[in-house]
């Protein structure tokens, strides 16, 4: 697929053929290829900046009722508005207007009390009017921030990325170069947009890549955007400034189109050195401000066009199109009806219940929509902050893993293990009336069979008997006596220091009980014999499993 | 006044709309499809429209060479309604290249001239209709249709309708979907009525003026409900009993004294008024004009639709920037060329805040000295308070026109036009750019016989008024 650029080229640049040479001194190759060959790295310090531009979910365009499903025929998702006829006008979808809204309170904006739409001018095949409706003068919202968290995407530290506005504007055309031929698609010609501009706030490609995966995670769950790169329904623009610390910031070059969070680290990365380069080899020129594309197979930016071929826009008002005033009583209930954001949810239970960051990632993943990962989760755990930690383990580990073992087609649901059969699971584990071990049997079961039956029922089908729990303990603990008296040697060698013979006995109380002991459980047991030099232990007071 | 009216229908019934490759005809396109029987408002009644707005059945060239064989694919909104209440499109009338003129005299080289029909002897050398809806003011005044749809972006349908002697109306900016109207500039635009007397221009006005989910410009139904009962608490009880109307002193152009004898004797309050800010205001309405003109017409010769010119290129090696070029250099005539530079300069990043920002201030101006006028509120800003309910004005009048239609072929040749077509401006785009209603009506004869209109211009919204006014200078006009 090709994605042209949309920002007023006066030419076409796809399909040129050959991308422009390099013009690098040959003694430059070493810098410009070679990351760690420039000398003390630390000295320079990248600047990096954002522009957004992320489909607006609304299944139809911004200003024509067409519709906007990815992969049609060409041309077929066309109204007349989309092809310029004369004498159509844009019918605003307020829709995207409130997608609008949400993601810019989402992002901590300050939404401008009336904003307007204005046309940019430039005569390219992929704009039909000849203009891209947009808002340039008084664009929906201002002044917003998305905090990124040390270890976001490796980023090295925790910092606010500056959101300097968000605009709503129209999607072109897509066009293709097939022969001598440029075929347009205006299937994709108006879709809504979100243009979000960030300030430079960005110091390295990790942070610019923890940003956009950020924004994708916060577009998925407004359900504004579906952040999908690859079909170009989340496009990035970066500008890039290299300078040495302590002096003012560097010539800004942008990156245009970069459709994935690899290229567009690769493309800082490529930028960065060759400024590098550049400021090394000739300190008394200035680099040149350019508009540059990336070349997704060696990795490196090339030139497109200087600023001194810069398209005069000549914004003007859209006068087809009457403001958008909110009402401040309206703002206030779309901000209080902002579902909890990722950052927030992994907040909130790893606070909560002590989980760990990852595995709350793992359920936003399975639904980062609707959270039903993150809903399923709590539903299982239900306030008990006791299981929450074991809840965690089974949904993630368990669960998860079963699925992805092997070939299975199966999908996650919150219906594959309803949670209230999780839940009464997972206490009979706590009360030790199943085991562990039983645990993975009932998952594996309901995963690869009918998952609408009670416990009860999957019980009875494993042949699983319920454990009184004391007799469970004084069972477990007299086994474990036997097996120590039965393999007296591998006590004496565990006393001796070696801990691996532990797991010979550990089998042993395996055999004796016909594998119904839990195997965690036992080893705890024995390893609290084996301290005591044979003596009884209190179990009761010690938790288990 | 009932008497005239019938006498001029059956004038109308005996001419009929042709097509011409070598004689005058305002008709660029006739209907050859046999009209129906027909319910509604306006049933068995033949209506022409301008060649810039839409009807699938037509062409819709806007007399330029470059949309020479564009046919819309859709209709517009107003011919919509029309047909929905019975009208039957009769055909569609010349008008200067996509409505940038006043004398529709640019037309296209395969075009006939359009002469305006209201000569006082056959003797007369031919004179222009006006533009640039000249063509649907000749079609109404030879008789060939009943009425007809024009536009008016500074005066379009007013001016024609003064030469041409019939009534021409250009509503409150909104009143009439826009959808479906190729665009000169959309903040002026304006779909207008032509017709022989202010009851048939009302009658159209009824059908047309309509909300339009199509057109966010056009005002909604509670815009409109509110706009109606403002109308009705200004209308006069009894006749024009009351009616203050106010004379510009800016405007040199006299109105007839005995008009406005005949008016205070019917009760109107007569005074003069000024509005200092039209002379500044009138380089703002070239600007802003010019500004979204280049915008709106930038979309010709990108190869999606309009002339054979833009499939010639094909298996050819032209590019299509080249392309591009070529169709607009040779489809455009040369007003319109002067007027797409002269916008695209007002919006270059150097002028813009010095030109098109400036220009808009100018009308914003204009608007306010025209609210502090009137004493009817505006219903779209009814919170903005009115504090001369006593001493404001209910209506402005007028002349249309500084003259009698000039002849057509000295027009072009004559240096001193720029200067006259000035004042010309001055008479008829303040209202435009004020977006109020203006109605021209007839009402007396130049010295050289030829007509002459006057315009009636009023709040926002108020067309009911002009209606009023319009209908009582008609009688006094007829009566005479």
């Amino acid at each position: 697929m090709i994605i042209l650029s949309r920002w007023g080229l006066s030419r076409p640049f796809i399909g040129s053929g050959s991308f422009p040479q390099r013009l690098l001194h040959p003694g430059l190759r070493f810098y410009a290829t070679k990351q760690n060959a420039i000398q003390d790295e630390s000295e320079w310090e990248t600047v990096i900046g954002l522009e957004i531009h992320a489909q607006l979910k609304t299944g139809r365009k911004l200003f024509s009722a067409a519709s906007t499903s990815y992969g049609e025929t060409p041309n077929t998702n066309v109204n007349l508005h989309d092809a310029a006829f004369p004498g159509t006008l844009p019918v605003l979808d307020l829709h995207a207007v409130r997608l609008s809204l949400i993601t810019a309170l989402a992002l901590g904006s300050r939404i401008n009390s009336r904003s307007t739409f204005d046309r940019k001018h430039y005569f390219y095949h992929d704009i039909p009017a000849s203009y891209q409706i947009t808002q340039h003068y008084n664009p929906l919202a201002r002044e917003g921030k998305l905090q990124i968290i040390q270890g976001d995407n490796n980023s090295q530290r925790t910092f606010d990325v500056g959101i300097h506005q968000l605009q709503i504007e129209q999607d072109t055309a897509k066009s293709q170069t097939v022969g001598d031929n440029t075929l347009v698609d205006l299937n994709r010609a108006g879709t809504g947009l979100m243009e979000i501009v960030t300030e430079p706030d960005m110091r390295t490609s990790e942070e610019a890549g923890a940003f956009v995966r950020k924004l994708q995670g916060l577009l998925k769950r407004l359900g504004s955007g579906d952040g999908d790169m690859e079909k170009g329904n989340l496009r990035v623009d970066v500008n890039v400034s290299v300078h040495r610390h302590g002096t003012p910031f560097g010539t800004r070059c942008e990156i245009k189109n970069i459709n994935s969070v690899r290229f567009l680290q690769a493309a800082i990365e490529s930028e960065r050195r060759r400024h590098i380069a550049h400021y090394l080899t000739s300190p008394g020129a200035p680099l040149k401000q350019e508009t540059r594309g990336l070349n997704e197979l060696t990795l490196e930016t090339f030139s497109l066009r200087s600023k001194e071929e810069a398209t005069d826009y000549r914004y003007m008002p859209d006068q087809n199109l009457p403001a958008i005033v909110i009402d401040s009583a309206y703002l206030e209930k779309l901000r209080e009806e902002l579902p909890e954001m990722p950052w927030q949810v992994v907040d909130r239970l790893t606070a909560l219940y002590d989980v760990q960051k990852r595995d709350v990632e793992t359920l936003i993943g399975l639904d980062e929509y609707h959270f039903e990962g993150v809903r399923y989760y709590e539903d299982v755990v239900g306030g008990d902050k006791k299981i929450a930690k074991k809840a965690m383990n089974w949904i993630v580990h368990e669960i998860l893993g079963q699925i992805g073992k092997g070939k299975t087609s199966i999908k996650w649901s919150s219906t594959l293990i309803p949670s209230t059969t999780m839940k009464e699971m997972i206490n009979l584990i706590e009360q030790g009336k199943i085991t562990g071990t039983n645990g993975k049997q009932i998952i594996k079961h309901l995963i690869f069979n009918d998952s609408s039956i009670s416990l009860n029922q999957v019980l009875n089908e494993l042949s699983i008997e319920l454990n009184d729990n004391i007799s469970n303990k004084l069972d477990i603990s007299e086994i474990c006596q036997q097996a120590i008296k039965n393999q007296s040697k591998s006590v004496n060698d565990y006393k001796k220091g070696n801990e691996k013979v532990l797991m010979r006995l550990v089998g042993e109380v395996m055999k004796l009980s016909k594998g119904r002991a839990d195997a965690k459980q036992v080893k705890e047991i024995l390893v609290d014999l084996l301290k005591d030099g044979n003596g009884t232990t209190n179990n009761q007071n010690r938790s288990l499993g | 006044m009932r008497a005239t009216r019938s006498k001029l229908q059956s004038i109308a019934s005996s001419i009929r709309p042709r097509l011409s490759d070598n004689q005058p005809t305002p008709y660029s396109w006739i209907n050859d499809a046999i009209p129906g029987s027909s319910s509604g408002k306006l049933a068995g009644k033949t209506i022409a429209i301008k060649e810039n707005i839409s009807y699938h059945a037509s062409p819709t060239s806007c007399s330029s060479a470059l949309l020479r064989d564009y046919n819309p694919p859709y209709t517009a909104t107003c011919v919509q309604s029309l047909l929905a209440e019975g009208a039957h499109i009769i055909g569609q009338t010349k008008m200067d290249e996509f409505g940038m003129g006043s004398q529709t005299t640019h037309l296209p080289p395969h075009y006939t001239p359009v002469h305006n029909p209201a000569s006082p002897r056959p003797s007369e050398p031919p004179r222009s209709a006006g533009g640039s809806s000249g063509g649907s003011a000749a079609a109404v005044a030879e008789g060939s249709c009943w009425a007809a749809l024009g536009t008016d972006t500074g005066g379009s349908v007013r001016l024609p309708a003064s030469y041409c002697g019939v009534v021409g109306l250009k509503p409150s900016y909104g009143m009439i979907s826009r959808r479906g109207v190729v665009a000169y500039a959309d903040s002026l635009d304006c779909v207008g009525v032509l017709g022989r007397d202010v009851q048939t221009v009302e009658d159209v006005f009824d059908v047309v003026s309509k909300p339009d989910k199509g057109d966010m410009t056009c005002i909604s139904s509670s815009h409109r409900t509110n706009a109606s009962r403002i109308l009705e608490e200004h209308l006069p009880k009894k006749g024009i009993e009351g009616l203050r109307i106010g004379l510009p002193k800016e405007i040199t152009q006299r109105t007839a004294p005995s008009l406005l004898n005949y008016l205070k004797k019917e009760g109107a309050i007569i005074q003069e008024i000024s509005l200092p800010s039209i002379r500044r205001a009138l380089p703002a309405y070239y600007v802003l004009a010019s500004a979204e003109a280049s915008s709106n017409l930038a979309r010709f010769g990108g190869g999606w639709y309009g002339s054979k010119n833009d499939q010639a290129s094909e298996g050819t090696t032209e590019s299509g920037l080249e392309k591009r070029k070529r169709i607009r250099t040779e489809g455009f005539g040369k007003e319109v060329k002067k007027r797409l530079l002269a916008g695209t300069w007002a919006l270059s990043a150097d002028e813009f805040n010095n030109t098109y920002l400036k220009a808009l201030q100018l009308r914003h101006l204009l608007r306010k000295e025209y609210q502090s006028l009137f004493r009817i509120p505006h219903p779209l800003f009814l919170n903005e308070e009115k504090n001369n309910s006593n001493e404001g004005l209910d209506i402005i009048l007028h002349p249309t026109s500084i003259r009698t239609a000039p002849r057509l072929q000295c027009y072009d040749a004559n240096s001193q036009n720029g200067i006259k077509e000035y004042d010309q401006d001055l008479l008829t785009v303040p209202a435009s750019l004020a977006g109020l209603p203006s109605i021209s009506v007839p009402y007396e004869k130049g010295s050289d016989g030829w007509p002459l209109g006057i315009s009636l211009t009023s709040q926002w919204g108020m067309e009911g008024l002009i209606f009023k006014l319009g209908k009582v200078i008609e009688d006094w006009s007829r009566n005479r």
